[in-house]
């Protein structure tokens, strides 16, 4: 079963190498939105997820706690990937 | 006529209204006009001759809006340059449409600095002179075809003839609170400088999360909410209890992503979602203010202005659109080709395939042109099919939408390769430099050879259900 730090692994490498710049130095706590995460980096980092997890997160599920850092976006994807 | 007389008459008319609410900070419609003649003033020492073409590669805020009236004070042509462009597709757009310059927020090698904030960088462009007689002030890049013109011309006069056109429709007012969420580097003209030539305020609200955009509305009493399919999609899923009593109109500019999304939103708000027809060579040609909830497919009625034709209509009464009527494109910019020689007639055709129903309700039924629709941000195939093509491992791809239930398309990638599929990574990395990171597919699929049509042999454009 996938644990939580390999959620947050390959979010972390997604992210580094596809959504922020390379000057910006991103950990598991960064905030997101404050490092100019925008609707397009959502829609990039959902369909990142739904490719590797197979499955969409709800658009109900995505508001400021989820989106605060790139930890409490891995617990909401383990948190979906268990109730399926 | 120039735009800015546009700006000094709202500025003449409402001097303390709120022009632009970003954050915390307010700026009235009398501040605006200021900082564009501060800003014009500045530029003016820099020798661009009127007739230049300058890029304006700023993200979202009011510092765009004053910096292209600036530009338009001194009849400098204005285009876009997206924030998000890689350093290739800059210079695509820079060497297409020949800019003598361009602007932008931070200083670079071989930069001057106009104002804090607000650099300018030259480039050694052949001059242009084709068209100097015509009164330029926009030209918005277009990638399209390759093989195809790229850059869409437009005069002062064209612009206001759209905004009047358009806003038969919209009928915005100086009573009007925009809550707006879109990147201004494609959407400005039918939107922010109506919003300012009519007396509105605007909040740049532009945010990733529903909540922010329901306070903004809350805070600041918006009428008007214009945003993509996919903010629409994430306020139909709201579970808060915030409501939008103020909401006049919310207008989606492309296909809503779904039924389900449209009826969400109507559930969640009481409020309709309203389709429009914006085409770059046209303006708003229609919009579904008069029956949004049992129509909700339809982009509504034409306006007025416009007359519509149906070509070479199927059983089903569906043809090519085209139309005519007023704010149509001045040209093409690369290689400069003027309407007449598009459309001798003063019919444009658009490409798209459109039906009427018996009640004169206008509806896309598909395009002839191909492009994939990701959210809301259009993207054409072959720009990125001639990406992939220059990677060395790459024989041929092909590039198409796949449909998703909640993006409306995404966009995926078929490849012939060279030799196995160890190139992939190196492929991707390819597409990372060289493209915007929204055009970059989500899918690469390797095959042993591309799906082509059996009359023309061009390769088929429509997902194929085993890939």
């Amino acid at each position: 079963m996938t644990d939580v730090r390999e959620i947050e692994s390959s979010l972390l490498e997604f992210m580094r190498r596809e959504i922020f710049a390379p000057d910006l130095e991103l950990t598991a706590e960064t905030d997101l939105i404050a490092s100019g995460f925008d609707s397009m980096s959502l829609v990039r980092v959902l369909l990142f997820i739904e490719t590797t997890h197979g499955f969409w997160i709800p658009q109900g599920e995505i508001n400021a706690g989820t989106l605060k850092s790139v930890r409490s976006l891995a617990a909401v994807v383990l948190r979906l990937k268990h109730a399926r | 006529m120039n735009l800015i007389e546009l700006l000094d008459e709202s500025a003449a008319a409402w001097p303390q209204k709120p022009a632009f609410i970003e954050g915390e900070s307010l700026v009235t419609y009398s501040a605006l006009a200021t900082r564009v003649r501060e800003l014009a003033d500045s530029l003016s020492g820099l020798s661009l001759p009127p007739g230049s073409r300058v890029g304006v590669h700023f993200p979202n805020g009011v510092d765009y809006v004053v910096l292209t009236f600036a530009l338009w004070k001194l009849q400098i042509i204005v285009v876009p340059v997206p924030v998000e462009c890689t350093d290739g597709e800059a210079l695509d757009i820079i060497q297409s449409l020949q800019l003598d310059a361009v602007l932008g927020p931070t200083a670079r090698g071989g930069s001057i600095p106009v104002e804090p904030g607000c650099h300018l960088t030259r480039f050694n462009s052949s001059p242009v002179t084709v068209h100097s007689r015509k009164n330029l002030a926009f030209i918005r890049f277009t990638s399209g075809t390759t093989s195809a013109r790229k850059g869409v011309a437009l005069t002062h006069e064209t612009i206001r003839d759209r905004i009047v056109t358009a806003n038969k429709a919209l009928r915005v007012t100086s009573a009007d609170t925009i809550i707006w969420t879109l990147p201004m580097s494609h959407h400005f003209l039918v939107t922010i400088v109506l919003y300012i030539a009519h007396g509105a305020a605007v909040v740049l609200a532009r945010h990733v999360l529903a909540a922010p955009i329901l306070e903004a509305v809350r805070r600041w009493n918006g009428t008007v909410l214009y945003a993509s399919p996919f903010h629409y999609a994430m306020l139909a899923q709201d579970r808060s209890d915030v409501a939008m009593p103020s909401v006049r109109l919310a207008v989606s500019t492309t296909c809503p992503l779904s039924e389900e999304v449209t009826c969400d939103f109507r559930r969640r708000f009481n409020l309709p979602l309203s389709q429009a027809l914006g085409i770059i060579e046209l303006g708003m040609v229609s919009l579904n203010d008069s029956d949004p909830v049992r129509r909700w497919t339809s982009v509504g009625r034409p306006l007025p202005d416009f007359e519509i034709r149906l070509l070479s209509p199927d059983e089903t009464g569906a043809g090519e659109l085209a139309i005519r009527g007023p704010g149509m494109f001045d040209a093409y910019a690369a290689p400069w080709t003027p309407r007449e020689l598009v459309a001798p007639d003063g019919w444009f055709h658009t490409g798209d395939i459109a039906r009427f129903d018996a009640d004169g309700y206008l509806y896309l039924v598909s395009r002839k042109v191909a492009v994939i629709n990701l959210a809301g941000r259009k993207v054409f195939p072959e720009e990125i099919e001639a990406v992939l093509d220059r990677h060395p491992a790459v024989r041929e791809s092909r590039v198409y939408g796949r449909p998703h239930p909640h993006l409306g398309e995404v966009i995926e990638a078929e490849l012939v390769l060279e030799g196995d599929a160890s190139a992939l990574d190196s492929i991707r990395a390819h597409c990372r430099a060289h493209l915007a990171s929204y055009k970059i597919p989500a899918r690469l699929h390797v095959v042993a050879a591309l799906p082509r049509t059996s009359v023309t042999g061009k390769i088929r454009r429509e997902p194929v259900a085993s890939a």
